[in-house]
């Protein structure tokens, strides 16, 4: 990896450090979290599937809403305030720069994932006084949740890159949308039996980034055993989707007239 | 950024995009795999009650409705079949959609199918698809349809002929009811169970229905009622041969031998009726005819 990148992924971090709303996020994120202990006070039996879920819902919705919400403006902002053009001009080529900022945000996230996950680890111990081994599967279920920002973050880059910010999010969000629904997508083909609509529904399938892939909360809340070989198939999969949109999104870049 | 440079970057994402979607489509086969063999088949559904999720649809209840049904036919139609299969969620789908939209005839008319056909075509479950049903017609009192569907559940699933002649006289009383309505019922009071009431119950379904799936399922009944009234004439006919010649027919060749028969006949799927050693006849192993489920025969019929 080139030298350049580390400083814009930190450049980039302290600056959505920075900003007051990331702060208000964990905090928000920590509030639900404390809600849900209020809600395990008044159900029966169901206190730790209650937190689970709920505090990997929250570690989700609020990434999501991060990833999207900042990164359609990583590039856009630094054009708008021109800061870019005295960037492109030391030695640093295009695609360090998205590369950085990339870098710079899935750190962010991971921070921020980071201390929600802590909130979490301590709502749960509030209530079962314990952890148990298949807690485990929570912290698989994080990490797939990472993945997901990397890929949801790398596709507004990808977007932001070409477009407002306006449209990069309602690009980003179309896209995630059809990726959680993708097996959904794929039944419905297969439901019709129509030859050309099963061809349409198969390729979408493999086309989008399929966020169901994503999925573990609820294998995490009732404690199943999340398989290794799921891990790096997950984390293979996110990889390539990264490097697929980095490189589309430096080749958008890299001809983009910026004068 | 210079010319080469900005070319350098295109050819290389132009090169390795395609390559790198073959690569994530080979993996996603891979994560299927692996997704299938770790998660159990759950039938979980989070909100049961049609009301909670109404509430909870700030409006867009129809839309919602559409989402619900399809997930019924979905569920059905990934379950059908398989033996052993369960269709718990069938229903709480059903009542749902059906709640948040009280119009919704299709969920009404294939839901009751759906939940009264025996396992494992189906949940096995009659007496909810009434529910459902009767659900319907209280909604939507001026569709006929739904009388009739619930007269042929009575009567089909039930064997409930009373009952059945009944819903169908309801269901006659609606303005521009069809006038077969009320033939029916006169018919199912008069002689409920029999092989001809059935015959023109189905023959109606086929008539009525555009949906291919329904109409193949009536045809196949409509065949099936045909060979078991082939097999009782055959079965007369045999005993007659065996007060002849003191022995029950091997074959129809046997019966058409002996003028008991002016050819040989063949079930609705060309295969050749055949005999067991008591002298009852049947369908060829190699025959896709289904014989439904005797009903009761009416009072006449079993003298």
């Amino acid at each position: 990896m080139s030298a350049t990148v580390g400083p814009v992924a930190i450049n980039t971090f302290r600056e959505a450090v920075r900003d007051r709303v990331l702060y208000n996020l964990v905090l928000f994120a920590l509030m639900m979290i404390g809600a849900a202990i209020l809600v395990g006070e008044i159900s029966i039996g169901i206190e730790r599937l209650v937190i689970i879920n709920l505090g990997l819902t929250a570690i989700s919705i609020f990434g999501l809403v991060m990833a999207i919400f900042i990164g359609v403006g990583l590039v856009y902002k630094e054009i708008e305030k021109r800061t870019l053009y005295s960037l492109l001009a030391k030695p640093i080529r295009r695609w360090e720069f998205l590369v950085g900022k990339y870098a710079g945000l899935l750190l962010t996230l991971a921070v921020n994932t980071a201390f929600m996950t802590l909130g979490l680890a301590v709502a749960l111990f509030y209530v079962g006084r314990h952890f148990e081994r298949s807690d485990a599967s929570i912290l698989v279920a994080i990490y797939f949740i990472l993945l997901e920002f990397a890929l949801v973050t790398a596709l507004a880059l990808f977007f932001s890159c070409f477009t407002s910010p306006m449209l990069s999010t309602l690009y980003t969000l179309g896209i995630y949308i059809t990726g959680v629904f993708a097996d959904d997508i794929r039944s419905v083909g297969d439901f019709t039996r129509n030859p050309t609509i099963l061809a349409v529904t198969r390729t979408l399938y493999y086309l989008v980034p399929n966020f169901h892939n994503f999925n573990a909360i609820a294998a995490a809340a009732h404690g199943t055993a999340i398989p290794f070989s799921l891990v790096w198939q997950n984390t293979l999969y996110a990889a390539l989707y990264v490097a697929l949109l980095l490189l589309a999104a430096s080749a958008v870049f890299s001809r983009r007239n910026l004068k | 950024m210079n010319y080469p440079s900005q070319t350098r970057a295109l050819w290389t994402a132009v090169i390795s995009v395609p390559l790198l979607f073959v690569a994530i489509a080979a993996l996603q086969v891979k994560i299927d795999a692996t997704t299938r063999a770790y998660t159990p088949e759950s039938d979980e559904l989070l909100l049961r009650s049609g009301s909670a999720v109404r509430q909870m649809s700030l409006g867009y209840d129809s839309l919602l409705a559409d989402i619900y049904w399809t997930r019924a036919v979905q569920y059905y139609g990934s379950r059908a079949g398989i033996d052993g299969v369960k269709f718990d969620v069938l229903w709480p789908l059903l009542d749902i959609a059906t709640t948040l939209d009280s119009k919704l005839i299709v969920a009404y008319r294939f839901g009751a199918i759906f939940l009264s056909e025996p396992s494992p075509a189906g949940a096995g479950r009659p007496d909810l698809a009434i529910e459902l049903v009767k659900r319907g017609i209280a909604e939507n009192p001026d569709n006929y349809y739904l009388s009739g569907d619930l007269g042929f559940l009575y009567y089909w699933r039930m064997k409930d002929y009373p009952k059945a002649s009944a819903a169908y006289l309801e269901g006659s009383k609606i303005p521009n009811a069809p006038s077969w309505l009320k033939m029916m019922a006169a018919r199912i009071a008069e002689k409920g169970g029999s092989l001809e009431t059935s015959r023109m119950i189905w023959s109606e379904i086929y008539e009525s229905t555009k949906d291919k799936t329904v109409r193949d399922k009536a045809m196949e009944m409509l065949r099936g009622l045909r060979a078991q009234e082939d097999e009782a004439q055959l079965d007369e006919l045999a005993q007659e041969y065996k007060n002849r010649f003191g022995h029950f027919p091997a074959s129809t060749s046997d019966m058409h031998d002996a003028g008991l028969l002016r050819g040989i006949p063949a079930d609705p799927a060309g295969y050749p009726y055949v005999f067991g050693a008591d002298g009852k006849s049947g369908l060829d192993p190699q025959s896709p005819v289904v014989i439904p489920p005797k009903l009761n025969p009416p009072p006449e019929e079993s003298k």
